[in-house]
């Protein structure tokens, strides 16, 4: 049985100029982003840029022009995805609406929400989150105990949400709730989305060890949502967040989230580095060459209409480890001043502290390995 | 893709499947009977008329059946002279860059060796082998040419990057069979009351096994694109350090998933592993593809290496 067949990425249309079309609005707007954020672009926001990246067609892709989207392909999508986050350009608004968000209510979401939330998704001024985890259902995510009670008036929400990135730059949540009481696990679970204005909803920050705030605690005391804010099938919420989740395994943020202290040390060693400089420049170079195929092959397959579970995992599990060693390769190698003025040095001592968030989002390694080899059939 | 891939890979994997375990003595007359030494040229010429997707095919089975035979060396040698229109002689031809050994050199009729722009062919009577071993126990021949060559051409091609190219479509088919022996043996093994692939902690070692043999598969596919294409320099760097780093990540995985029981002669493990170690040194082990790579993209700037990698796939569509 072979592992990995190739799946050649063959998109249609003119992508060098769709990748030109990208590097140029990232040059108009680049200058004004410290490396920092280059090097944090889940969670960097930058609302003009956002709003640029809807108007130039780049938001909602895939989605249909009826609500707002550009009817393009999963593949044209994912280049920019790319180019997006090789050039470090700052994410942290539209990410979520745009990669996961809207695709779902796209998949599952009634008329109504999809005319209400999609148009303002693709013009990059509506923004989204996800409640999923609590503070006893982290990994264990079927554990989840924040309630939705049916009344005639509407549903009432009530319990605690935590880890949401991005909920305090967000308009709503796309939350995963229990909505049959005494069910247990992967039943009388659905999903609601959420808008965060809504009376009774406190937001609190919780900052990471970058400083950063994206992080956040999210609290529901009594909150009353309409009937229709639920999405999907009562019930079904655990199929819908699983289908969720992996459509955020195998992109391209899989194995970037380094690549802009990559190109520092590539720009900082000069066009003739000594040799082993190079050889550590080399060594980078194809761990990264060789995750790019892969994860280009993935989402190809999965344009295709395949589902490739486990070579999704095995991408993201891999490309967790090359983007987390790098910062570590890069320290070993180079005489770094950790607190320097340099590019080189501001970015290593960010990344180095940013990295360990690099595998636990989307899946630890173990919780991957599990996922491959339940694959391989050995679970 | 060449039409027959089918046919070719069939016919491939039927025949390195009989020959697995055999000695060279047994194996090489069979596969040179099959005629795969003009696997790449072309069909006007006499040859099969395959491409490097051929290539990769076969020369996976030839890694995943532990091949006692040279393949990759008459394809590419065949395919050389070929290409600068001399005629091949008879029996086995191998290759022969400077500063690596010739695998089957004593066994060969004839070397192509490539340094400095140009081809040259010698024929054995031309060649003297100070004879050694590879560490799965192939012919490791280092050559000095100790008579006149019998043709020479000019010659552009990086006779080494195919030879590494080679090396990794092998062990692509290598790492794959490792892997398979040690699904099998964790699946049947029983300890402590219940088969090895029970324990998390086995099917973890496994996970990152497959992620090993996943990323040698990828980049080989990928070069083999890429040759297609025309170039492959980039590619072949990339894909034979990225081996490197397979080699030394799975080889001690399927070692302790087998236990003592695959440290024996017998089983068939070690002719697996063996070779994947001996594979990672020829034809331009891991410090020599870095620092070539290394210095590539130090030229290329920070940017542009983006810039180059995309170009480099972005040239294959359409």
């Amino acid at each position: 049985m072979q592992i990995f067949p190739l799946h050649p990425f063959r998109p249609e249309g003119d992508i060098p100029a769709l990748r030109q079309q990208v590097r140029d609005l990232v040059a108009k707007y680049e200058a004004k982003w410290p490396v920092e954020l280059r090097a944090n672009c889940w969670f960097s926001f930058d609302e003009e840029f956002s709003k640029a990246l809807g108007q130039a067609g780049l938001l909602g892709m895939t989605w249909p022009k009826q609500y707002g989207g550009h009817e393009r392909t999963l593949l044209e999508r994912y280049v920019v995805l790319e180019e997006l986050l090789a050039a470090g350009a700052p994410a942290g608004l539209h990410w979520i609406a745009d990669r996961q968000t809207g695709p779902l209510l796209l998949r599952y979401g009634t008329e109504a929400q999809r005319e209400k939330y999609l148009p303002g998704m693709a013009r990059g001024e509506i923004y989204a989150c996800i409640g999923l985890s609590e503070p006893g259902s982290g990994s264990d995510l079927a554990s989840v105990r924040t309630s939705a009670k049916k009344t005639n008036e509407g549903w009432r929400i009530n319990g605690q949400k935590v880890w949401t990135s991005g909920a305090h730059k967000s308009h709503a949540a796309l939350t995963l709730l229990r909505t049959e009481e005494g069910s247990e696990r992967h039943t009388g679970l659905s999903q609601m989305m959420i808008d965060l204005d809504t009376p009774g909803i406190t937001i609190r920050p919780i900052i990471d060890m970058t400083g950063t705030h994206h992080f956040n605690e999210i609290f529901f005391e009594d909150v009353l949502l309409p009937h229709d804010a639920l999405v999907g099938t009562e019930g079904n919420g655990w199929k819908q967040v699983v289908a969720e989740l992996a459509l955020e395994r195998s992109g391209p943020e899989r194995y970037l989230s380094s690549h802009m202290l990559l190109v520092a040390l590539i720009d900082a060693m000069g066009p003739e580095p000594d040799a082993p400089t190079a050889q550590l420049i080399g060594r980078l170079t194809a761990e990264m060459w060789t995750l790019r195929q892969m994860s280009m092959s993935t989402i190809a397959k999965l344009a295709a209409g395949e589902d490739p579970v486990v070579e999704a995992a095995i991408v993201k599990d891999l490309g967790n480890a090359y983007e987390q060693a790098l910062p570590r390769a890069v320290q070993a190698a180079v005489d770094a001043d950790l607190a320097g003025k340099s590019d080189l040095s501001r970015l290593l001592s960010w990344i180095l502290v940013a990295s360990p968030s690099f595998s636990l989002r989307g899946g630890t390694p173990e919780v991957l390995r599990g996922i491959i080899a339940k694959g391989l059939g050995l679970r | 893709m060449s039409d027959n891939r089918t046919l070719l890979t069939d016919m491939a994997a039927g025949l390195f499947a009989d020959l697995a375990g055999k000695p060279f003595a047994e194996a090489w007359p069979q596969v040179a009977e099959a005629g795969f030494s003009t696997l790449l040229v072309p069909e006007d010429a006499g040859g099969f008329g395959g491409d490097w997707g051929d290539v990769l095919a076969v020369l996976r089975l030839a890694g995943l059946n532990a091949l006692n035979a040279p393949l990759a060396e008459p394809v590419i040698a065949h395919y050389l002279l070929a290409k600068v229109g001399i005629a091949a002689p008879d029996g086995l031809v191998s290759i022969s860059v400077p500063g690596s050994r010739v695998p089957y050199g004593r066994h060969a009729a004839a070397v192509v060796h490539v340094a400095e722009g140009t081809l040259s062919l010698y024929h054995a009577d031309a060649c003297s082998f100070d004879e050694g071993r590879s560490p799965a126990g192939e012919p490791w021949d280092a050559v000095s040419f100790t008579g006149a060559a019998a043709a020479s051409a000019a010659c552009d091609v990086d006779l080494q990057a195919l030879g590494a190219f080679a090396r990794v479509a092998q062990a692509s088919g290598a790492l794959e069979a490792a892997f398979t022996l040690a699904i099998d043996h964790v699946n049947t093994r029983v300890q402590f009351g219940r088969a090895l692939a029970k324990f998390q902690a086995v099917q973890q070692a496994m996970a990152e096994f497959s992620e090993e043999a996943a990323a040698v598969d990828a980049s080989a596919a990928a070069c083999a694109a890429a040759l297609d294409y025309g170039h492959a320099s980039f590619e072949i760097a990339a894909a034979k350090l990225r081996m490197g780093i397979a080699v030394d990540r799975a080889v001690p995985i399927a070692h302790r998933m087998h236990g003592a029981i695959g440290f024996t002669i017998e089983y068939a493990l070690n002719h697996l592993t063996r070779r994947l170690m001996g594979w990672r040194s020829e034809f331009g082990g891991d410090a020599f593809w870095a620092e070539r790579l290394g210095k590539r993209v130090a030229g290329l700037g920070g940017h542009g290496l983006w810039r180059e990698m995309t170009a480099r796939t972005d040239r294959l569509v359409g």
